[in-house]
């Protein structure tokens, strides 16, 4: 009786020694996505699978969010310490409330907002979009920008009829002809055209950034109370991050394959054509120009004047530049 | 000239007993009919076959997971709902002043859209469980707190007064007299809370969630998967059947004299 006492008292012990040097070895990391796990989410996945994180001893803990206001209020308030989000949220949130939030490293050095429409429906342009009834979700970021970007192909907002649905009804209101066209994201392309092929039609897709409006958008934003408590881990989480956004574009497969690993709901081959399909909101003349993972000021202060211009609000309520910090970027 | 009667009314019988199977079997015809016929495509409304399709292709597994996150969650908001709603009736039952204080509060607190403050709580509390069981409780207790005052209050007064012209105390009053009484309208609030509970895990798992059936099933729109959204929302509205159903069997093991009296 005694000795097997013993036995479970020295087992337990070493249970919890071993339990413990484990925590102690990595950093506990909690990431934010400003969405449903998806395609463009796989780099935070793939990093995990590979094995990124743990190289520079980092244990990452996924949060799902809601939107980019979601995800930057989780941020904010210290539930989460880093994630992806839209930039022009941050900037507009900070100019009205200052958001204890810092940009740390681009990730879409394009604006993934778009037309998309079927063949069929008299629309092959931008400029075609008078008269017609053009659908879009209520929360989208995208909707601030919209008489942007029909400013720049001389249309105003009373031009088109403007109608609201829920994210899921876009692609089947547009597919059974309920409105002309629908506001998304490019990342939804290759959804849109699985959908649109099965009910016998041709997707066309507008992105925006192709008609003037050139912005940063999905950035890794960081809760400055973690870059300021724990800057070293931040350094060596940036560092991981921006491999593993390399690795999933090089590897789409393999990065569809990751993030179905850890979330079996997503499918690995969708999630895939996702990734390929948006490889230009990562890749582009953007970091051609200014390389992949840097910053640029120029970029950084005309992504600002499309955001005050898309909120209302006046160019000198922010420095751009102190929404963004280019310390945590990987030499 | 009674002859034929029994056989015609085995038919009657037989139809009456399976009236609501038989009911759904054909809702569910007629719905695969117009699907099929009318060729609506699946994004549209997913015909009934696309759905349980959608159903087997999920593993056994993950509809489990789900399932458990959500059931964990609403019950524990539920249990909580009944601690916190038992005292309180009888706390606002034994004293008028108290009734006069936390009426208004509670009235405040039900009429307030808890999917508008969800949002906020998650803020407050994080997005782990405390969360999710407090949006869970928020939807449920009121019902609760209500049918259990009003049981309570209907006693006969004639029991009232016996029982303080035998000088029992007020504990026994409470215990041994208003609970009995208040019993039926207790579980007819139970009864309504436990399918709250449910709407109150899917709002919470809305707002933040990582697994559930309501996170699962805005998950499967945003990746424009209707027919498995529709197998989700099927297999929720059966767990709240069975959860309803499961009051009534508790009611009838643990309180069988408190049913209404078949005919």
């Amino acid at each position: 009786m005694k000795k097997t006492m013993k036995k479970t008292l020295e087992l337990s012990l070493l249970a919890g020694l071993i339990a413990s040097s484990s925590a102690m070895a990595a950093d506990t990391v909690t990431f934010q996505l400003d969405w449903l796990p998806g395609g463009d989410k796989a780099p935070i996945y793939s990093g995990i699978q590979q094995g990124f994180f743990e190289e520079v001893d980092i244990e990452v803990k996924i949060a799902s969010g809601r939107g980019s206001t979601d995800a930057l209020t989780k941020m904010a308030t210290g539930q989460s310490d880093i994630g992806t989000s839209d930039i022009g949220a941050l900037m507009a949130a900070k100019a009205q409330d200052d958001v204890p939030v810092t940009a740390v490293l681009p990730y879409f050095t394009q604006a993934p907002h778009a037309f998309f429409t079927v063949k069929g429906s008299g629309i092959s342009s931008i400029k075609d979009l008078k008269g017609k009834k053009v659908a879009t979700s209520p929360f989208t970021s995208s909707n601030a920008f919209l008489p942007l970007v029909l400013k720049q192909n001389g249309l105003t907002e009373d031009d088109i009829k403007l109608v609201k649905s829920d994210p899921g009804a876009l692609s089947p209101m547009m597919i059974t002809g309920n409105a002309d066209a629908i506001i998304a994201w490019v990342t939804n392309t290759a959804l849109f055209d699985a959908q649109t092929k099965e009910a016998g039609k041709e997707l066309i897709e507008m992105p925006w950034s192709d008609s003037g409006l050139s912005l940063y958008s999905s950035t890794l934003l960081a809760a400055d109370k973690f870059l300021e408590e724990r800057p070293d881990v931040a350094k060596r989480f940036v560092k991981a991050y921006a491999k593993s956004i390399a690795f999933t574009y090089q590897y789409p497969d393999k990065a569809g394959a990751d993030i179905h690993k850890m979330v079996p709901e997503v499918d690995a081959a969708i999630a895939s054509a996702q990734l390929k399909s948006i490889t230009g909101l990562v890749y582009n003349d953007v970091t051609e120009k200014d390389g992949v993972g840097k910053f640029s000021t120029d970029r950084i202060q005309q992504t600002w004047t499309y955001v005050a211009e898309a909120n209302g609000l006046s160019a000198d309520a922010l420095d751009p530049t102190t929404a963004v910090t280019t310390d945590f970027l990987p030499e | 000239m009674n002859q034929t009667r029994p056989l015609k009314s085995w038919f009657a019988i037989q139809a009456n007993r399976f009236a609501p199977l038989i009911f759904f079997v054909g809702l569910v015809i007629l719905w695969e009919l117009i699907c099929t016929l009318g060729k609506v495509p699946n994004y549209v409304l997913p015909s009934p076959s696309a759905i349980i399709t959608a159903f087997f292709n999920v593993e056994f597994s993950r509809w489990m997971g789900h399932l458990w996150a959500t059931l964990r969650v609403a019950l524990m908001g539920f249990i909580l709902s009944i601690l916190i709603a038992l005292p309180l009736s009888i706390g606002m039952m034994r004293s008028e002043l108290m009734n006069r204080i936390l009426y208004p509060a509670l009235i405040v607190i039900q009429s307030t859209p808890v999917v508008a403050v969800a949002p906020l709580i998650i803020v407050l509390l994080g997005t782990d469980d405390p969360s999710r069981v407090l949006i869970t409780c928020l939807i449920t207790f009121f019902p609760l707190v209500v049918s259990t005052t009003t049981g309570m209050l209907e006693t006969p007064p004639e029991m009232i007064e016996l029982s303080q012209s035998l000088r029992a105390p007020r504990y026994r009053e409470t215990w041994q007299i208003r609970i009995p009484y208040a019993i039926p309208h207790i579980f007819s609030g139970l009864r309504v809370s436990i399918t709250l509970a449910i709407i109150g895990a899917v709002v919470a798992e809305f707002v933040a969630a990582e697994e559930g059936l309501g996170y699962f099933i805005q998950f499967s729109t945003s990746f424009f998967k209707i027919p498995q959204a529709f197998s989700g929302l099927i297999f929720l509205s059966i767990i709240s059947l069975l959860l309803f159903k499961s009051i009534q069997w508790i009611q009838m093991w643990l309180f069988p004299w408190s049913l209404p009296k078949k005919k």
